[in-house]
């Protein structure tokens, strides 16, 4: 039996699916933007809705997958489908490397940590450390995705890989929810001693969500390289983190549609009001700050509850 | 080796300079219900959180099965099989009554690294597993009608019955309870008695503080008495019952608290 969540996710789906029938080329990269960013924010979800680990330095692993891309394309010359699997594994490898250290720090230090990860790689970037990352101007004319001779090259080609990207997002996160990986995340969210004392290996788990939210969001920041054929410090600055960080807790933490709305919210409507100008951001700021007293829960709250049928027949 | 399956030698655990529990002894047999009581603050609490690996205990060793377990870590204690609950209910609140119990099952599951994001048929297999063994849990809980309720909303007696099922889960070999029938009501306390005895019958060994006597002494084949940290007494409930310097302490603290 299908329930009204999957319903609503499907009817989404196809929506998404023909959306690039009916708009033109400036709505299509705003779509194709989306798809990306949400990638990132649900990437960022594993981390802090899911293992509730308070990550503040999200757009470096997004940084991470676009700049590999972007330096093995442009400085030495490889095919972007031969950058696709180090623009995963990177971001993983330097997550592990980057969080082992202080992964059993506080909420609130780690927090501090991270966004302490974030200054250091824009200033690495921004220094173009050997000769590679094209200091503040970055790197441009990267290429786009060529297989078996066609070159996947249009705003529509864009649009549809990053939908594909999304739609394997969303598949790896539910698996990740009914499997003993995804419960142990939870559990350490919401107790850590009870969860400890229940055999959880606190450490382990939470370094198992860094390095999963890394790859996606890895995955996801090498096809906005590919998307603007160009990559820049500013794009995977603190300000990108705290985006991610807040996209996650005004739409929901752990929930997949929170996450997607708060991803809508937070980039596409910017863009439709762009008439506003800056008072938009006027508007932002506040509807954060009225979420969170008034849905401190987030826009679309996770639900828990999420067991095997044969379970719920004794249920009143 | 030994008979004993949990030896507790010369334990002491500070807090800045408090002396929470002073070289305490105790032996545990495979399959007995050992009672731990004796005022508030005596440091029960704390004896139960050295074993379980919250606290590391300054001086002392704690041998499982004749190993000293002091100062693993409290998962690497859950793996060998040494599984509690708490004297404050700590619940996954928002989480479901089955998800809680499932938590139990995580050092069954046989899930490997790569199933978090990728199914195989070993995978629902072994989940499959764990769900039915959850199942079975909340049948003889009489937990079955919550088990897509939030842990959170149920009522207190209902949640001491979740944490049990939890620890149960995960087929402990010893059973730690902290005051389980604390909050209870008579009839609760009474089906709680009765549970204990069918988890003993199961083949748990079980260690329980608990200020209950009536249920202490019904249910313990042996019992420590701890005041002040230290043991002031241990036996038969028929002989800690009647030891004077028991009386005492606990008559000596019920004067404490009315000095606070
Ligand atoms: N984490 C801690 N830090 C400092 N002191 C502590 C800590 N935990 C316990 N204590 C102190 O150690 C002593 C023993 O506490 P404990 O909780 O073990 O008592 P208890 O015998 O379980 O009492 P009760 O019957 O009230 O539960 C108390 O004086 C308590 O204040
Ligand atoms: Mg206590």
């Amino acid at each position: 039996m299908m329930n009204k969540t999957s319903l609503i996710a499907i009817a989404l789906l196809v929506f998404m699916g023909f959306f690039p029938l009916f708009v033109d080329s400036a709505w299509l990269a705003v779509g194709t933007t989306f798809l990306v960013f949400a990638v990132v924010a649900l990437s960022q979800d594993i981390i802090l809705g899911r293992a509730g680990v308070f990550h503040m330095g999200h757009a470096v692993f997004f940084g991470l997958g676009a700049y590999t891309t972007a330096i093995l394309n442009v400085n030495f010359g490889l095919p972007i489908l031969a950058t696709w699997a180090p623009a995963v594994l990177i971001p993983m490898l330097v997550a592990f490397i980057m969080v082992a250290p202080i992964i059993h720090l506080r909420g609130d230090y780690l927090l501090v940590a991270t966004i302490g990860f974030n200054i250091i790689f824009i200033q690495v970037l921004e220094n173009d450390v050997f000769g590679l990352t094209g200091g503040p101007n970055g790197l441009f004319g990267i290429d786009v995705v060529r297989l078996f001779g066609y070159d996947f090259s249009s705003q529509t080609h864009m649009y549809y890989m990053a939908f594909i990207l999304l739609g394997l997002t969303l598949l790896i996160m539910r698996n990740l929810d009914k499997s003993k990986f995804g419960r142990a995340m939870f559990y350490i969210h919401k107790d850590e001693i009870a969860a400890q004392s229940m055999g959880i290996n606190v450490r382990y788990f939470k370094l198992y969500a860094f390095i999963l939210g890394a790859g996606i969001a890895g995955a996801a920041g090498s096809m906005f390289s590919v998307q603007y054929s160009a990559v820049s410090p500013e794009a995977f600055n603190v300000t990108q983190s705290i985006m991610f960080f807040t996209i996650v807790l005004v739409g929901g933490s752990a929930s997949l549609p929170g996450v997607l709305i708060g991803t809508f919210i937070m980039f596409v409507l910017p863009e439709m009001f762009r008439e506003f100008e800056t008072a938009r951001y006027l508007v932002f700021g506040i509807a954060m700050i009225l979420t969170m007293i008034l849905r401190p829960r987030g826009i679309w709250p996770v639900r828990f509850g999420n067991i095997p049928d044969f379970l719920k027949k004794g249920v009143k | 080796m030994s008979d004993y399956l949990l030896e507790i030698s010369h334990v002491s655990k500070y807090f800045q300079g408090l002396v929470a529990i002073n070289d305490l002894s105790m032996k545990v047999k495979k399959g007995q219900i050992y009672g731990i009581i004796g005022p508030n603050g005596a440091g029960k609490t704390t004896l139960f959180n050295c074993i379980t690996g919250i606290y590391r205990p300054e001086i002392g060793q704690i041998l499982w099965k004749g190993k000293d377990i002091k100062g693993s870590h409290p998962h690497k204690i859950a793996e060998l099989g040494i599984l509690r609950t708490f004297q404050t209910i700590r619940l996954f609140s928002e989480m479901s009554v089955a998800e809680n119990i499932m938590s139990g099952r995580h050092i069954k599951s046989k899930q490997r690294w790569y199933n978090g994001v990728i199914p195989t048929p070993a995978y629902y297999k072994d989940e499959k597993e764990n769900w039915e063994k959850v199942g079975e849990l909340m049948d003889f809980f009489h937990l079955s009608e919550y088990a897509t309720t939030p842990a959170g909303d149920l009522s207190y007696g209902i949640q001491r019955r979740i944490e049990m099922a939890r620890a149960l889960a995960a087929e402990p070999e010893l059973l730690i309870l902290d005051e389980p029938a604390a909050g209870l009501n008579e009839n609760e306390t009474l089906e709680l008695t009765q549970t204990i005895r069918k988890i003993q019958a199961m083949g748990v060994t079980i260690m329980m503080i608990e200020h209950d006597m009536e249920m202490v002494m019904s249910l313990c084949e042996y019992i420590t008495v701890i005041n002040f940290g230290a043991k002031i007494s241990e036996g038969v409930p028929s002989f800690v019952q009647d030891d004077p310097v028991v009386i005492e302490a606990y008559i000596g603290s019920d004067e404490d608290d009315d000095d606070e």
